[in-house]
């Protein structure tokens, strides 16, 4: 049981990795890193580190919160 | 997964040179795209340093790295301002 779902989140990475370095929109670029985001939550989870976990799940997503003020400035 | 490396120090790698590769060469070579692209190698960083139990040093990485993004998009802000 959890191999299994330490395999759906290490493909949740790649598949997230790839996304995010082969797509060409910013916008597009940003959801697919919250995709690989996601996927590092369960090894996060899996080794235990549940006060890591709840930090980087409140401070993670600030990231995108500042990229997207570069980007709305950006758009015409 | 491995001989015997922890898959998260195995994915972490993959993601951490996948991501300072593409950092490096950014297809629409642009520093919006530059600066989207340096999360990744980050998250690597991450896994990497998950897979060696270090709890603090999670924390304060995670924490410096929003820190830094937001400091590179006021700088960036300040230069679009100017120019």
């Amino acid at each position: 049981m959890d191999e299994i779902v330490m395999a759906a989140a290490a493909i949740l990475i790649l598949i997230g990795m790839t996304a995010a370095i082969f797509s060409r929109d910013p916008f597009d670029k940003l959801i697919s890193l919250s995709i690989l985001i996601a996927g590092v939550f369960p090894f996060i989870v899996n080794r235990g580190l549940l006060d890591v976990a709840i930090a980087l799940a409140l401070i993670a997503p600030l990231s995108t919160v500042f990229i997207l003020m570069a980007c709305q400035r950006r758009a015409p | 997964m491995i001989a015997g490396y922890a898959p998260e120090f195995v994915i972490g790698l993959v993601v951490l040179v996948a991501g300072a590769i593409a950092v490096a060469f950014p297809r629409p070579n642009d520093y919006l795209t530059r600066l989207i692209n340096l999360e990744i190698p980050a998250f690597g960083l991450l896994l990497v340093m998950l897979s060696y139990n270090e709890a603090l040093a999670l924390l304060t990485f995670g924490a410096i790295s929003v820190l830094s993004t937001f400091i590179y998009v006021r700088v960036i802000q300040k230069k679009e301002a100017v120019a």
